[in-house]
């Protein structure tokens, strides 16, 4: 745990600094800002709210090689990520980094998922404290933080000129030491103000939620008509989904190409009709109601009962992105009072 | 258990034998497969209710349940419903050809807890094949359990899976209740559904575990008929089944509930299913 | 501008009859520069119901978006209408959703609202930045007025509505059966002048421009999701027996699922952008549905969406139609 400081214009060296690393940081396309592999420094851009894609594709890219093969032949040539493999993702905010946590309780569930872990065992996390979170983002709702550091190895500050590094654990200290020749030690006034403006961040927080309670009560609403005024204006895209650090859900599929072929696992989403639909023709959950309400209680409620955290780490994306208006905090309010409208007339 | 660093990895068979349980439209076919490395045998170990995801490369894999209890050794079967693309690719094959095998994943029938209750299972069409590892291990170890009765229906005369298997039960002293939806000419036995047979049959519940696998709405039937025999929802197991993909409890679509059926099923008790609304869905 | 009270009026006036089972409109959303649909049931809700420029979103899609389950043994399926209401643009969707048969004019009732525009969030954001509460907005001839939280500031047409309306032919629905507003006068010629500078390129640029956007797709299918005119009820990209195109989200299947899309809505696109709007990644999908839609007006001299009388463009034959390929 070390106290560290660069100046905003060195922040091409840093980059430049971490050989013996693969540097992932958030890149910009026009106006969509999407994390990447950098090789140049000037790829990076550190002057963001968050990527409109979360940096889970890091971890877990939208399509990856499961193994390959030959038709006709029986040998599977397994494609699993080293864990050796070094790479650092610069400027993470600490409530994606907290979905890695999250995803990693299901991900090493009595069976390991090796493409996921060993990605996330061998990248060390620098984060980026907000200083300025969305009107949507509701982390200190569930758990996180604008500057959190209980899911990073490291977290940067953006002090307006100056750049206020602190590490966390081990593999922060040995991102520091290889920056050693770009770092300078930190005094006391850099971390005053990175305080000052975790605390301003914080108080810049519109929105929250009551969590306590709901994950023991949503499954009493699944017969309730409330989720209808939600599900009625649905599309069933995958926006929510695949923009949500937190969302997991895969499908796999075996490709051919002539004689070389593949089983590729591919990013999926319950809000799709497909996704439960047994070949027969029967499905589980075959409206929009149906798909809507297992979302919301699988965020909610499910995989808390399992896995004792709640799904949902308050990155505002699915508030953001959702071109429909179906905002998850207005769906636990709705739920909430209905919940106490229903314990009212027992 | 399959490669501990990689569950994703399936194992090679090759089909030993196979054959048509049912024919037409709604055809099953029977696989008894073999590992083409034969050293697997040292670590695999399955228990009845366990399943695997069974496919061809190239096609894909679907869940099935593991038809033969680990008392009969050397190979593992399958019976396989054709319905979709993996079913009718896996249906192409012939003995000598090769599939993959990726388990044995989900849980299984608690048979320890099971020892010296009498038994009832009731199965419909292809339901059958995940009971039929639970009646091969009492078989097996038949001094450990009291009285065994099997209680099976299909639509028609030929739409009995395991067809030659009963005639071994009854000689052993099981009674085989058999039964076809509508009647037939050379049918004798019970005419009708199998919840009416099994009301016909009237198993008591005393020291009793009733395990039941079949069509959906059979299923909802044969719990109702018997709740009204008298049985608890502790002593009533049955099998869920869902669309699967990576069947290690990962790409989350099998869900019912906060239960995966792959791995926390696909062997619930009724008590464990009532109050999920989705179980029934 | 729209008066609310007759907009909830007319509203709660329709949900009480026999024979409506539903209306879709909009409703205040909870934050930010665009409003919700809103599907209502109960006439105590068409309170809540609104009409600004902040009216985005198109409720004809969820016409054909509903799912139609099979009826339980025994009871009747419900015939009863469903009530929409819409602008202009949103209207096109429900002709070409009648030239195609996807229901019949007796199944809906449609509430036509003259528009004037729409805000396109993104270039309010560039303004304005982003905000928490939930924006209104007024709107004239020329100018838009938008209140952040009590705030009003004003900016030109041009600067903040989206792209369609400012080369917006139909800004009177082209079917209704209650006008709940006075017609307009249209806002331009359309000269398909994007289409034309986007043609001026290089091949190779082209293929560079389009390598980049469709490199960012993450195949969401939002796109095709919120499009009123994809309604399959088993789409092509999502069929696995055969299956056409892989869901790997690799450059050559992306690129196959958008020409696809396009190809699939040629002479059927209304053009409502929606497509655009939704994109996570900021793709400029409309980029290929344009050059179409130019291409169709062009080579057909037909417009999608505009005669309930007219034929679907691929299902129709004439003998004048040019056949330059043809040898």
């Amino acid at each position: 745990m070390a106290e560290h400081k660069f100046a905003k214009e060195k922040l091409g060296d840093l980059v430049s600094g971490l050989s013996g690393y693969r540097v992932f940081a958030p890149t910009a396309i026009g106006d969509v800002v999407r994390f990447a592999e950098v090789t140049d420094p000037a790829q990076v851009t550190l002057d963001y709210v968050n990527s409109n894609v979360p940096p889970k594709e890091l971890m877990f890219p939208e399509t990856e090689t499961l193994f390959r093969y030959r038709l006709g032949q029986d040998e599977i040539d397994a494609a699993v990520p080293s864990a050796d493999d070094k790479r650092v993702i610069l400027g993470i905010r600490p409530c994606d980094s907290q979905a890695y946590s999250i995803v990693e309780r299901l991900y090493s569930w009595d069976f390991n998922d090796p493409y996921f872990l060993n990605r996330l065992g061998g990248t060390t996390l620098v984060g980026l404290a907000c200083a300025d979170p969305c009107a949507n983002c509701f982390c200190p709702s569930v758990g996180g933080g604008p500057a959190s550091e209980e899911y990073l190895d490291a977290i940067m500050y953006d002090l307006g000129d100056t750049y206020y590094l602190k590490t966390i654990t081990d593999k922060g200290d040995e991102v520091a030491k290889a920056l050693s020749g770009v770092l300078e030690a930190a005094g006391g006034g850099e971390k005053k103000a990175a305080e000052k403006q975790a605390g301003d961040a914080l108080s810049k927080i519109q929105r929250s939620i009551d969590t306590a309670g709901i994950p023991e009560k949503l499954p009493s609403l699944y017969d309730h008509p409330f989720w209808e005024q939600f599900s009625d204006r649905c599309l069933g895209c995958g926006i929510c989904t695949y923009l949500c650090p937190t969302c997991h859900c895969f499908d796999i599929q075996d490709e051919c190409e002539a004689f070389d072929a593949r089983r590729a696992r591919m990013w999926d989403t319950c809000m799709f009709a497909e996704y439960s639909l047994h070949t027969s023709g029967h499905n589980p959950r075959p409206t929009r109601k149906e798909r809507t309400r297992n979302r919301i209680s699988h965020k909610y409620s499910y995989f808390p009962e399992k896995f004792e955290v709640i799904a949902c780490v308050g990155c505002g994306r699915c508030i953001n992105y959702c071109p429909v208006n179906i905002d998850i905090l207005d769906i636990l309010e709705k739920s909430k009072e209905a919940e106490a409208k229903e314990a009212k007339t027992a | 258990m399959m490669d501990e660093s990689n569950p994703y990895l399936p194992y090679i068979v090759k089909i030993e034998d196979t054959w048509y349980e049912t024919p037409g439209d709604r055809a099953i076919k029977t696989f008894k497969v073999n590992f083409t490395d034969e050293k697997v045998w040292d670590t695999w170990s399955h228990r009845p209710g366990q399943c695997a995801m069974v496919g061809r490369l190239g096609v894909g894999e679907s869940m099935f349940c593991i038809s033969s209890s680990p008392t009969e050794r050397g190979y593992l079967r399958f019976s396989v419903l054709r319905m979709g693309k993996v079913t009718s690719a896996l249906h192409e094959l012939e003995a000598g050809d090769s599939m993959t095998v990726r388990g044995p994943v989900g849980n299984s029938f608690p048979l320890e807890e099971w020892e010296g209750k009498n038994i009832i299972t009731v199965g419909g069409g292809i339901g059958q094949a995940p009971l039929r590892p639970v009646i091969n291990y009492i078989r097996a170890n038949r001094d450990k359990y009291a009285d065994l009765k099997v209680i099976y229906g299909a639509r028609t005369m030929v739409d009995h899976c395991f067809k030659g298997e009963f005639d071994e039960y009854n000689q052993e002293g099981t009674a085989c209740h058999l039964s076809i939806d509508v009647d037939e000419e050379q049918w004798p036995h019970f005419v009708g559904f199998v919840p009416n047979l099994l009301m016909e049959v009237a198993p008591s519940p005393e020291s009793a575990i009733a395990v039941t696998c079949g069509p959906p709405v059979m299923i909802k039937f044969v719990i109702q008929n018997l709740e009204k025999l008298g049985f608890a929802p502790e002593q009533i197991y049955t099998t869920l089944e869902e669309r699967m993909k990576c069947g290690i409890g990962k790409c989350g679509r099998c869900n019912v509930g906060h239960l995966y059926v792959c791995k926390d099923g696909p062997v619930f008790s009724y008590a464990s299913l009532k109050d999920i609304p989705e179980a029934f869905a | 501008m729209v008066d609310s009270k007759k907009l909830q009026d007319k509203a709660r006036e329709t949900l009480v009859r026999d024979d409506v089972r539903r209306l879709i409109g909009w409703k205040r959303g909870t934050y930010g520069y665009e409003a919700a649909p809103a599907v209502i049931k109960d006439a105590s809700d068409a309170e809540a119901l609104i009409f600004d420029p902040t009216c985005v979103q198109n409720p004809a899609s969820f016409l054909t978006l509903e799912e139609k389950l099979p009826v339980p043994r025994g009871a009747e399926p419900d015939t009863r209408k469903v009530a929409v209401m819409v602008k202009g643009c949103d209207s096109r969707a429900i002709v070409q959703h009648l030239l195609e048969k996807a229901y019949g004019r007796d199944d809906v009732i449609v509430l036509g609202i003259p528009c004037r525009g729409v805000i396109d969030r993104r270039k309010a954001q560039k303004l304005f930045g982003d905000v928490g509460v939930a924006v209104s907005a007024k709107i004239d001839k020329e100018k838009v007025a938008v209140d952040i939280g009590g705030e009003v500031k004003t900016v030109d047409r041009k600067d903040i509505l989206m792209d369609k309306c400012l080369r917006c032919r139909y800004p009177n629905p082209l079917v209704s059966d209650f006008l709940l507003d006075e017609e307009v006068e249209k806002f331009a010629d359309d000269d398909f002048a994007d289409v034309v500078e986007f043609e001026k390129q290089a091949p190779a640029d082209k293929w560079t421009h389009w390598d980049e956007q469709f490199g960012k797709c993450i195949r969401c299918y939002s796109c095709r999701n919120v499009c009123p005119m994809c309604y399959c009820v088993e789409c092509v990209v999502t069929k696995l027996r055969p299956q056409w195109t892989r869901r790997s989200t690799d450059i050559s299947e992306n690129t196959a699922y958008h020409i696809q899309r396009a190809w699939h809505l040629a002479g059927r696109c209304i053009e409502c952008m929606e497509c655009q709007r939704v994109c996570p990644v900021d793709i400029p999908i409309m980029t290929l549905n344009r050059k179409l839609t130019r291409d169709v007006k062009e080579l057909f001299d037909y417009e999608p969406g505009v005669d309930t009388e007219a034929q679907p463009l691929l299902a129709s034959y004439n003998p004048q139609d040019p056949e330059e390929y043809i040898m």
